[in-house]
This record gives structure tokens, C-alpha cells and sequence, in this order.
């Protein structure tokens, strides 16, 4: 899929969830075959303040529309949130490596999202769904508490045909404690058959993931998030720490890694 | 005079099909940017930094966003002299734009044994030496600091290579001007400025300071106003060489400001991250801005040192 630099518009743009909006974006025929875990720059008209454009996983891309999902952060952020509809909206993508298939049928996929880390696995867990070849999705969505669960996402994946289970830190929705120890219980239980984790979240909810899959000897494939100026491996930003020597870029070299390419 | 300025410069022998190029750091080593930005439109491009051995760069984080701008420590990570030869060079030798290398050492030897072997490689058009980098043989000062070792640098680069030799300037200098003529009379060819402001950020919510290496480098449309300055006081000095005038251009007529103070080049920099076509985008703009403002003027090369 080659990547493409366009103007879009924005379609719909709706609250979901406290700090959460889902943008719908017209003009995308450019995503419609992008992998899941691929990424996008999304900017504005914003002049020459803020200078950057911001990073986003593609949460869908269906004909001309996909759809993202915005946290408010920061600047960036909460411009692209408050953007009406109807504004134009550059986008660059798809970029990055995006989640590679498994390499058996019978492999379950664990997804494991944590807070906003939900849209690539969205992505990766509705089309796999689509291509079915019997493919076993068990998708794990940790928040700290129940209002930050992304409730009309979820139902859609509640439609598919995949095992949701969620978990809040304060008991709040689904069960109490980490999404990680949810993951455990379910790795556990899987054992001995194929599984694989794939994992979208904070840097140390990744970490925790890796080290639940080492234990259990399943590979893990992270989706990390990284700042970053192009997108394009040009202006190297977007370093994170490899073993052995030197760095990955998650723009260029990711943003999907075994969990074994990074942070040694 | 009716119909588009011509956009062809000639500047250092050579000639550029526009006087709007990339800048280095911004533009990687021109593949990033296939089939998003029309080289054909572009003078030419200037490299990601290339030094004798590759380099790691620094630890994240390494960029942050400030007003109009932003700051990078990227530590002049690069694939190294060899590799760029190898591995980056076959897809520039047919990009359909001027080629310059940027190059970079720590050590006088490391610019001249880059420069010995850039020389004679197809695809090379010039040189655009980084003097912005510690001096590790005097202490760690930066070359571009101080007339005479910026000039005794870029003398033994000219006498190693028989490519035209840009030097890139660092604005972190109390008086450019002097700096400018010692680069020239040491026979630079051309002068390229400004490089990035030194700055810094901080996250007064968690007390730290938002890049690893503390110090950045500034760029964007921030810096403007400053790197304007620059080039009208270098282009003043009437040194006899071209300047090309860098900081925070986004647009034509940002592009047709600094010919105005005298750059007959420029570059973007930047602005290639806000999107891949910016500097593509910014000679055409230039092209319409000089029609419809300067229609008198049969080149836009004729902007160059118009200021009132």
C-alpha cells in the first residue's frame, strides 16, 4: 500500500468517554487497504502553530472513511478534538509495519489493549474476523475504572466473533486488577496450544506484557507509541532503545516490534 | 513582462532548476520522500548529515514541539560514510535534483577523509559542511565558533575535494559576519545559514527537562525573524559567494523574504514535517508570489538583494 499525503475532511466527530473523541474522516480511499497497526500524521489548518502534525493509529478505514480515535493530550490533540466538522484535515499514510499475520491458523491472538492502545487491535481483531479462516481472537481491554472503558468500540467487537474480557484497576467494569494478570489467566489456560499477544498501551503496560509473554514463551508483538516530527524515518525523533547497541524508530522500523527488538 | 518568472538559479558553477532546496536532517536522504514531494520542482536537496563512521545518536526523547517550532537532539545519528555510498547515494544519482552532502566529523581529518571520499562519486553535486560540531582535538569548542579554526577547517576541506564546498553557519555566535569571511577566504563557495538556535525545553509537571540531552537545536517559523537577520548581515558583508538562507521557511513568500536580504538559495527545512511536498509546494508559491508581486522582474534570481 503506498503511502499517499492528501487532504481529507472531517465527517463526525463524537465525545466517547471523558477525554476520548472518534473522528470520522471522508476522502481516505488512500487507507482503505492499510494493515492493522499502521499509523497516520493527521494535521489541521493550523498556520505555522502547532508547527507538527500528530500520529495516529488507524482505529478503521472502510471505502472513502476512517476513523481515529483522539485523546486529549495536548495542543495537537485538542485541536483535532474541537475541529468541526467539515474542516480540512491533511493526512500522511499509511505508514509504519502494521501487525503481521500469525503464521498458523490455530493461533489465538491475545490482544491486549490498555486506555487508548485500543485501535490498532480493533483494527487487527475486525479483520481478522472478516478473513475468518477460523481465526481465534481473545481481545483484553484494561482502564483504571469504567468510565474510561470505550464502550461503542467495544460493542462493535462484541458483534464479532471473539472473546472480550475487560479489566479495571478499581473493579469498577469486568474484573478487578491489571490487564496483564488477566493476560496471565488466560495464557494459562490456553497452555499448551499456539498463542501469540499483540499489544497496544502505556510503555509500562507493554513492558509488563512482554514479560507475562516470556514466562509463558509466547511471542509478543508491541505497537508502541513514540514522539515524532515526519513519520517518514527521516527526521529520527522517534528513537526507542534497542538490545545490544543504537536504536529503533518506531515510525520507520515499527510501530509494531517483537517484544524482543526493544528496551534491553 | 507577462508570463511565470524564470526559477533557474546559477549559483557555485552550478544550476539550479529552482532556488528553493531541502534542508539537511529534514529531508533524510531523499528516498523518505519519493513519490511524495516532486523532486522536479525542488533546486536540489541536502542530505541528512554524513560522517566517516556511522553514529548511534543520542537517547529518547529527542524531539519535543515548542510555539512555532520545535526542538531536536538527535545527535547526528547517520548510516556513516560508507553505507551512505553504498546504500543511499544509487537512489540520489537519479532523484532528478541536485544533490548536496551535508558532512560532519569530530576531528579536521573526519571532514577531510568525507570529503576525499565523496569526491569523484557520481551523484554528488556539492558539499555542505556542518561546523556546528565540537572540536574534540581543542576541547570540545565547535568549529563554527571562532574565525580561525572554522577557517583552518574549511581550508583543508577545499584542498581535498574539487566539489564546490557550502559551509553551514551556526547562529550560537556573537558576530556570524567574521565567521562568514573566514569561511570564504579559507575558499568556501558558498555560506548556508542559519543552523538550529541552542535551546531548551521543560515539563514544569514532572520536573524534567523534555529532552534526554537537556539541549536542543530550534527550528520552524520561530526562528525566522532571526535567520533573516543572519543572511542580510552575511549577504551585506559582500563576501562574493552565494548564500543560502535557511530558517523556518514554510511558504513562497516566506521563500522570497530571505532572496530579498540576499540569499540566492534557500532551503526548507521544518516545514517538511508539517507535509512531505512543502518544499515542492513552496517554489511553486514562490514562482506565483514573484509573478504577481514583482511582475517586472523576468527571474525570481532577481529578488535576490532587493531590500529597500
Amino acid at each position: 500500500m503506498p503511502r499517499e499525503y492528501f487532504t481529507a475532511h472531517l465527517t463526525d466527530s463524537r465525545e466517547l468517554g471523558v477525554g476520548y473523541r472518534l473522528l470520522t474522516l471522508g476522502g481516505c480511499a488512500a487507507l482503505a487497504a492499510s494493515r492493522p497497526g499502521q499509523f497516520v500524521m493527521l494535521r489541521g489548518p493550523w498556520g505555522r502553530d502547532p508547527v507538527l502534525p500528530r500520529a495516529y493509529s488507524i482505529l478503521s478505514a472502510d471505502g472513502e472513511r476512517a476513523r481515529f480515535l483522539v485523546q486529549r493530550v495536548g495542543r495537537g490533540s485538542n485541536l483535532l478534538a474541537d475541529a468541526a466538522v467539515g474542516e480540512p484535515i491533511t493526512v500522511l499514510g499509511p505508514l509504519g509495519n502494521g501487525f503481521p499475520e500469525p503464521e498458523a491458523s490455530d493461533t489465538v491472538s491475545l490482544l491486549v489493549a490498555g486506555g487508548c492502545g485500543l485501535p490498532p487491535l480493533h483494527l487487527a481483531a475486525t479483520r481478522a474476523a472478516e478473513v475468518r479462516r477460523g481465526a481465534q481472537i481473545e481481545l483484553l481491554q484494561g482502564t483504571r475504572s469504567s468510565g474510561q472503558l470505550l464502550s461503542p468500540l467495544l460493542d462493535e467487537l462484541r458483534a464479532r466473533e471473539l472473546r472480550l474480557w475487560i479489566a479495571t484497576e478499581d473493579g469498577s467494569a469486568g474484573e478487578r486488577g491489571l490487564v496483564t494478570q488477566l493476560l496471565q489467566r488466560r495464557l494459562e489456560h490456553l497452555h499448551p496450544g499456539p498463542c501469540r499477544v499483540l499489544a497496544c498501551g502505556p510503555t509500562a503496560m507493554l513492558r509488563a506484557v512482554r514479560e507475562v509473554a516470556r514466562q509463558h514463551g509466547v511471542q509478543c508483538l508491541l505497537s508502541l507509541e513514540a514522539e515524532m516530527a515526519c513519520g517518514l524515518g527521516a527526521c529520527l525523533g522517534c528513537a526507542v532503545e534497542a538490545p545490544g547497541s543504537g536504536y529503533v524508530h518506531v515510525c520507520s522500523d515499527g510501530p509494531v516490534f517483537d517484544g524482543e527488538e526493544v528496551w534491553p | 513582462m507577462s508570463g511565470a518568472p524564470s526559477m533557474e538559479v546559477r549559483a557555485m558553477g552550478l544550476s539550479f532548476n529552482s532556488p528553493v532546496l531541502c534542508a539537511s536532517g529534514t529531508f533524510g536522504y531523499g528516498r523518505e520522500f519519493a513519490g511524495l514531494c516532486d523532486f522536479s520542482r525542488l533546486g536540489g536537496l541536502v542530505t541528512k548529515g554524513v560522517s566517516l563512521e556511522p553514529r548511534a545518536g543520542n537517547p529518547p526523547p529527542r524531539i519535543c514541539e515548542t510555539a512555532s517550532g520545535m526542538l531536536n537532539s538527535i545527535g547526528l545519528q547517520n548510516v556513516g560514510l560508507a553505507a551512505f555510498i553504498a546504500d543511499k547515494l544509487p537512489f540520489l544519482r537519479d532523484c532528478g535534483t541536485r544533490v548536496l552532502v551535508n558532512i560532519f566529523g569530530e576531528t579536521p581529518e573526519d571532514y577531510v577523509r568525507c570529503a576525499e571520499g565523496l569526491g569523484g562519486q557520481r551523484g554528488v553535486d556539492a558539499l555542505e559542511v556542518n561546523i556546528s560540531c565540537p572540536n574534540v582535538e581543542a576541547g570540545g569548542i565547535e568549529f563554527g565558533v571562532e574565525p580561525q579554526m572554522a577557517g583552518e577547517l574549511v581550508r583543508q576541506i577545499c584542498g581535498a575535494t574539487d566539489l564546490p564546498v557550502v559551509v553551514k553557519l551556526t547562529p550560537n555566535v556573537t558576530d556570524i559576519v567574521p565567521i562568514a569571511r573566514a569561511c570564504v577566504e579559507a575558499g568556501a563557495d558558498g555560506l548556508s545559514l542559519i543552523n538550529t538556535l541552542k535551546g531548551m525545553a521543560i515539563d514544569a509537571r514532572t520536573g524534567r527537562p523534555r529532552l534526554a540531552r537537556r539541549f536542543g537545536g530550534l527550528s520552524g517559523p520561530a526562528i525566522k525573524p532571526v535567520a533573516l537577520r543572519m543572511v542580510w548581515q552575511v549577504a551585506q558583508a559582500g563576501l562574493g559567494v552565494p548564500v543560502l538562507g535557511i530558517g523556518g521557511i514554510c511558504t513562497g513568500e516566506d521563500a522570497a523574504e530571505f532572496l530579498l536580504a540576499g540569499a540566492t538559495l534557500v532551503q526548507v527545512g521544518t516545514a517538511n514535517f508539517i507535509g512531505p511536498d512543502a518544499a515542492a509546494r513552496t517554489a511553486m508559491e514562490l514562482e506565483r508570489f514573484c509573478d504577481e508581486h514583482w511582475p517586472d522582474l523576468p527571474s525570481v534570481a532577481g529578488l535576490a538583494g532587493r531590500l529597500a
